[in-house]
């Protein structure tokens, strides 16, 4: 069954992923986005960790799309970017070329170690059902406040400077304005 | 006063920064005053050092000044420290002294020059670099003083830069020395690595101790001579020198002739024991280079016109006489020759100078003749220093030649004739200098129009600031030699001064057949020397023997040229290579195809133009290989 | 087990971390104020800026003295790590960040747009940095990563009337966000293997229960997948195609904090993890080091020689040096030797005098190509603005040239006793081959520097224009030089401070 789950969700994701890359319409392409961290919220039930799935939904597919969705109305959807010309020779096939190496590399990585990953996966403290509901949110904040508190803390100043930078780069200048 | 010893380099470089500070102010003549004076104190002072080390007890004549710890870093411990021992202060004698003389000189010589406060600066921080080369008690700060000898050498040879040539000249000084400097840093991290220091106190006591094994004293003493080969200018990183002479002529005097060309032979003296541990055939090599480059040339200045051209090419040839005594063992004649030649070469170099000074900036001796009549006390001290060089006894030149080529025949009899046959090539070409430039026709007279003059140009005598330096070299050519006469034990003053640092490794010849045989090779010596005149004296004033000077030689034996082909050749091809592939492969997709995309898409913006693409497609290609690479380690494994 | 009653969150030593709040005080205020008030008078944004750092350089040398009593230690549960090593660096950082901001005062000044968030963007780098050299645990040096490189980003691309600090922004910002990709799954794999991601523990891990040598591909994979996320950031070749655009096409103070803080704060962290987090498998990173090592020297080197524009020339020249911090991580990497150690002294020590030369550099190549500024990206810092120099402002000239020969490794400079102390250990540890590199490159880079010094004193000026030094750039590139000479006279005032560097929290 897990395995099943596994495979649907990461068919979703991974169509999704290359449609945001070859969808002409950018629309089409923020759609597929939301298919792909829809089967990452998936993902994320299979292993238990609804708490972070639910974050997912809200917060990615429902709020940060959303929001791509209305730039991209309001900068109007006509534009189609013409993906068919080239114009670097051999860029493609190089790409190409190096993106299935990496690819090759890595799953011959997994395949091979997947003794170790067998080895260590003990997996998470998954919570037992008479912990209650909510569970999972408490281990989640237990962890982010004890072990990642300093993470935590650090995505904060991040999140600030992504406002920041916003601001820097999308206030008029007085030289743009005159 | 030993403890006063960091007074020696002090007092050049503060006047150095007293004339930084004010040079301007004081003007010409008086910062140049300011710069002897400091360099006379700094001789006073080395006197007194000379003294207080002759007091004591042969064995107790080394003394170590560490001002401060300077790089403690890790496991090495390396102290800025001096030594004063009768090697070291015998080069500070000769190398304030002879420097103070030419300050004065140059006092004269500059004069009426724009930037005459600048050259002072510049031959201040010199002798300072030049002091601590030699003062220095281990490798690094040797080093340090050789880097400075060599950044104050690129800045005088391009002094007047403003002439194309001298711009290039620095520039082939700059790129030679370096090549040489890396001998030096390669050797200086083997020798730390192998006996844990840099001080030359501890790694000749290893050498010593038989710590240091062969291979290791080797690698070493061959990396250090490569080095020596840049500075010192031997075969094939000889061809800087020439062209150095582009500089001011007291510069070429000073730093060409006297003192940092010899630092090579200083260095290879220094670790003399490092040398006397390694394979027999290093010191073969270094005698083999001299040889041959002494030889080389010699060949080289016979048919030269410049004036200071062919002092430089026997400037070249003497070092290699130095390398040749050092590659048999004769360190003590190394040292002899070198003082003697840093008084003679000198007087000849500044000779040349009050030559070139009177003559209006005239430098080809085929435009000169029968100068000794206008310039008689540089005509008279000129000739001192030709005696001397030639061979001639009993000037200063010939015991020190001597005492080299005795050496060398108890070393092989094959070198022993190169070595002869240079010296016979010297007195030639030395013969033939003095009478283009001092005897013959006045030939200036033809040429007298060339010079802009006005009406009638006569060479002129220079100032007395400039003679007395001549004077006092030319007293010193003469009996310079008396430091070390063959003729007792007791008159070997210099060897018993410097015994304390080479006897360990000092060649000894005294039962071989050249020892016992030493007055006749003395005879041989100066036959060889007045035949060289001779035959001198008939080519150019009897005129009775064709002149044969080969375009081959006049050309260096196209070695130069040669050299400049394969730098400019396929080493600039290297580098253009690269340029093209930067200007082409990255800059050529970001313009070239830039453009292609532009008139294609038309709408896409520059950013867009593609090589981000690029960028990321090298990342990954990179990332494959070494993950690739990972993984066969991984799975192989 | 829910009783949230009992929850304890790990300690929190205030002091220790008084260096990133300093900074993250310093860019609050800023950003509040600042955009609460009007302009600020008095270049106050810049004081603001090199206040908070210096406080933090402050806090820093009392923890300096701390540590050096009570020994390293790791805080807040063990994601930071509280070592000499850190702290220096710190205190390099936030040195760089001070000597910056008055460099941008003048810069921002002489284009007519002094504002708030410029600085607030350094002190949040600088923050990013801080945890990064201090992370004993790979989510939160990721997030420093992140802290960093965004406001790195962004700083790159500030200068809104130039298309070209536009274009460097956004190229830095894709190629940036690739790598972070690189490092991140890296992270992934290693955790997948080892079931943590604070340094310390995967290093017991893989010591322990993953004995070596065996089949860990993925282990293997992940150490160099994380390997290449730091090399793009330290612009290691072939990784290094964004660092000749960015620096040319940054404002240039921009330049000069990337150079500076982004380099040692990467380079800093990729010491640390992998001496370590990876000690166990250092022969297989080794090697791969050795190697980026290698072709970034030589790349760097002689790619710098066939440059013109100066800022290119010089983004060239720290793609070398950043070979040359390498040649000490390489050392680092020879566990069997006694020696060991050297090489992390020579980085930590290489990296801070790094940073003062680069400032340094950089401040002068913004003073000088000022005029210049508005006219088109690629005319501007070309060696002609060089002309001269030493003629007209025989100061600068002078200063310039000190940096320039201590870039170059002259003894006497602090670029001599940084080289000398990686190559030193290089060879103490056996590695000629690298050793023998890295000088042959440092003869080769040596004409670079040289062929800006020759213009600067042997060409005349090229046109009438006078450069004029204003009062901040010159406080800043007078710090750098004297920090470059006096370590370069007195190298064991700082070779002093590293006796303890090697003693990394938790090694």
């Amino acid at each position: 069954m897990e395995f099943f789950v596994f495979v649907c969700s990461a068919l979703m994701i991974l169509v999704g992923a290359v449609g945001v890359i070859v969808r002409k319409h950018p629309v089409h392409a923020a759609l597929s986005l939301v298919l792909t961290l829809f089967g990452v919220a998936v993902l994320f039930v299979a292993q238990e960790a609804h708490f972070l799935a639910a974050v997912q939904v809200i917060v990615y597919a429902g709020a940060i799309v959303v929001l791509f969705l209305f730039v991209i109305m309001l900068l109007g959807v006509d534009r189609v970017e013409n993906l068919r010309t080239e114009p670097l020779s051999g860029q493609r096939p190089l790409a190409v070329l190096a993106s299935l190496g990496l690819v090759a590399v890595l799953i011959t990585a997994i395949l091979r170690g997947n003794q170790i990953f067998n080895e260590r996966g003990t997996g998470l403290n998954l919570p037992d059902a008479q912990d209650g509901p909510d569970a999972n949110t408490v281990q989640l904040a237990e962890s982010i406040f004890s072990q990642y508190v300093v993470a935590f803390e650090v995505t904060s100043v991040l999140l600030v400077i992504a406002v920041v930078g916003t601001v820097l780069l999308t206030r008029r200048t007085r030289a743009t304005a005159e | 006063m030993l403890n006063l010893l960091w007074l020696i380099p002090l007092l050049p470089l503060a006047g150095a920064l007293l004339n930084i500070a004010a040079g301007r102010k004081l003007g010409d003549p008086r910062s140049g005053w300011l710069a002897t004076s400091a360099t006379l104190i700094s001789f006073l002072t080395t006197v007194l050092a000379y003294f207080e080390l002759l007091g004591r007890q042969a064995e107790k004549r080394s003394h170590v000044e560490t001002l401060f710890s300077w790089l403690p870093v890790g496991s090495l411990q390396v102290d800025f420290a001096l030594l004063a021992d009768p090697l070291s202060i015998t080069m500070s004698l000769f190398v304030t002294g002879v420097s103070t003389l030419i300050h004065l000189y140059a006092i004269g010589y500059m004069h009426g020059d724009a930037k005459f406060s600048k050259f002072f600066i510049y031959l201040n921080l010199f002798v300072f670099s030049m002091l601590m080369l030699v003062l220095g008690e281990n490798l690094l700060v040797t080093f340090l003083g050789w880097e400075g000898v060599g950044a104050c050498s690129y800045l005088l040879i391009s002094f007047w830069h403003t002439r194309n040539s001298a711009a290039v000249a620095g520039k082939k000084a700059f790129v030679t020395n370096r090549i040489g400097d890396f001998g030096v840093m390669i050797a200086m991290f083997l020798a730390f690595s192998h006996v844990g220091s840099l001080s030359y106190g501890a790694i000749n006591e290893a050498a010593h101790a038989g710590e240091l094994a062969a291979v290791s004293a080797t690698a070493i003493a061959l990396l250090l001579f490569v080095g020596a080969c840049g500075k010192s200018a031997q075969l094939p990183l000889y061809f800087w020198l020439p062209d150095a002479m582009e500089g001011p002529t007291p510069v070429s005097a000073l730093i060409h002739a006297a003192t940092m060309v010899t630092s090579g032979v200083f260095l290879l003296t220094r670790i003399n024991p490092v040398l006397h541990v390694s394979y027999a055939w290093v010191s073969t090599t270094v005698a083999v280079v001299g040889a041959a480059t002494a030889l080389f040339a010699a060949t080289i200045a016979v048919s030269q016109n410049d004036i200071k051209r062919v002092l430089a090419y026997s400037t070249v040839s003497q070092l290699g006489l130095m390398f040749l005594a050092i590659g048999s063992g004769a360190y003590v004649a190394a040292i002899f020759h070198m003082v003697t030649h840093a008084f003679f070469k000198a007087l000849l170099f500044l000779g040349s100078g009050s030559v070139i000074h009177g003559m209006h900036h005239e430098q080809d001796m085929r435009k000169m003749g029968a100068l000794r009549k206008v310039m008689p006390i540089t005509g008279f001290t000129f000739i001192i220093g030709w005696l001397a060089i030639a061979g001639v006894p009993p000037f200063a030149g010939f015991w020190s030649k001597d005492e080299i080529l005795l050496y060398v025949f108890a070393k092989s009899p094959v070198l022993y004739v190169v070595g002869i046959v240079t010296a016979l090539l010297t007195a030639y070409y030395m013969t033939r200098q003095v009478i283009m430039v001092f005897y013959g026709k006045a030939r200036w007279r033809d040429h007298g129009d060339e010079h802009g003059a006005h009406g009638d140009f006569t060479p002129h005598e220079s100032p007395r600031v400039m003679l007395m330096p001549l004077v006092v070299l030319s007293v010193l050519s003469v009996v310079g030699g008396a430091m070390q006469l063959p003729f007792s034990k007791d008159l070997h003053f210099l060897e018993h001064w410097l015994a304390p640092v080479v006897e360990e490794s000092e060649a000894h010849i005294g039962k071989t057949w050249a020892y016992q045989n030493k007055y006749l090779l003395l005879l041989l010596a100066v036959a060889v020397a007045t035949a060289g005149i001779v035959l001198a004296l008939a080519v150019y004033a009897k005129a009775k023997l064709k002149v044969v000077e080969p375009k081959v030689l006049e050309q260096a034996w196209h070695y130069d040229g040669a050299v400049a082909r394969v730098v400019a050749g396929p080493g600039a091809a290297t580098f253009n290579l690269i340029a093209w592939f930067d200007a082409n492969i990255v800059d050529g997709i970001v313009n070239g195809v830039g453009q292609v995309v532009r008139s294609v898409a038309g709408s896409l913006r520059k950013a867009q133009s593609g090589f981000v693409r690029v960028y990321a497609l090298l990342i990954s290609i990179g990332a494959v290989v070494i993950l690739g690479w990972l993984l066969l380690r991984g799975v192989v494994l | 087990m829910n009783d949230l009653s009992n929850f304890f969150g790990p300690a929190v030593d205030w002091l220790a971390i008084s260096p990133l709040l300093s900074l993250l005080a310093g860019a609050l205020t800023l950003l509040l104020v600042g955009s609460l008030t009007g302009q600020w008078p008095w270049r106050l944004y810049a004081h603001l800026t090199a206040l908070s750092a210096v406080i933090a350089i402050a806090i820093s040398i009392r923890l300096w003295g701390d540590v050096g009593t009570n020994g390293a230690r790791l805080l807040i549960g063990g994601a930071l790590a509280l070592d000499q090593f850190a702290l220096f660096a710190a205190i390099a950082i936030c040195l760089a960040i001070a000597l910056v901001s008055y460099l941008t005062s003048d810069y921002l000044n002489r284009e007519g747009v002094d504002l708030p968030e410029i600085y607030a963007l350094y002190l949040t780098a600088g923050i990013g940095a801080l945890v990064m050299i201090a992370s004993n645990d790979l989510v939160v040096l990721f997030l420093g990563l992140e802290t960093l490189g965004l406001s790195l980003y962004l700083l790159a691309a500030s200068n809104r009337r130039q298309v070209s600090s536009q274009e460097a922004g956004l190229k830095y910002f894709i190629l940036g966000g690739f790598a972070s990709a690189f490092f991140l799954y890296g992270v992934a794999l290693v955790y997948g293997v080892t079931g943590s991601t604070r340094l310390i523990n995967l290093n017991a891990a893989l010591t322990s229960y993953i004995p070596v040598p065996r089949n860990d591909a993925v282990l293997l994979i992940g150490i160099g997948m994380i390997l290449i996320g730091f090399a793009f950031k330290v612009s290691l070749v072939p990784f290094q195609a964004w660092t000749p655009d960015v620096y040319q096409g940054a404002p240039t103070p921009t330049t000069a904090f990337v150079a500076s803080v982004g380099k040692i704060a990467a380079l800093v962290a990729l010491v640390r993890v992998f001496v370590v987090a990876f000690p166990s498998r250092s022969d297989d990173w080794g090697t791969i080091v050795f190697v980026l090592s290698a072709l970034t020297l030589v790349v760097g080197s002689v790619v710098a020689v066939v440059q013109t524009n100066v800022k290119r020339m010089l983004a060239y020249s720290s793609i070398s040096h950043a070979g040359f911090i390498l040649v000490g991580l390489e050392a680092a990497s020879h566990r069997a030797s006694a020696n060991v150690d050297d090489g992390l002294v020579g980085v930590a020590v290489y990296v801070v005098l790094y940073a003062a030369m680069v400032v340094g550099t950089f401040g002068v190549v913004t003073v000088v190509t000022s005029d210049q500024a508005n006219s088109d990206a690629s005319g501007s810092a070309s060696l002609d603005s060089f002309k001269g120099l030493a003629k007209s402002q025989p100061l600068l000239g002078l200063a310039m040239t000190v940096l320039l020969l201590a870039q170059a490794g002259m003894p006497l400079t602090s670029g001599f006793v940084a080289k000398f102390g990686v190559i030193q250990a290089a060879v103490a540890v056996g590695s000629y081959e690298l050793a023998v590199i890295a000088m042959v490159c440092a003869v080769i880079a040596a004409f670079v520097y040289l062929r800006i010094m020759v213009s600067m004193w042997l060409a005349d000026p090229s046109d009438s224009t006078t450069v004029k030094v204003p009062p901040l750039s010159r406080i800043s590139i007078a710090v750098a030089v004297a920090v470059t000479l006096v370590t370069g006279f007195l190298p064991s005032l700082i070779l002093d401070l590293g006796s303890n560097l090697a003693e990394l929290a938790s090694k």
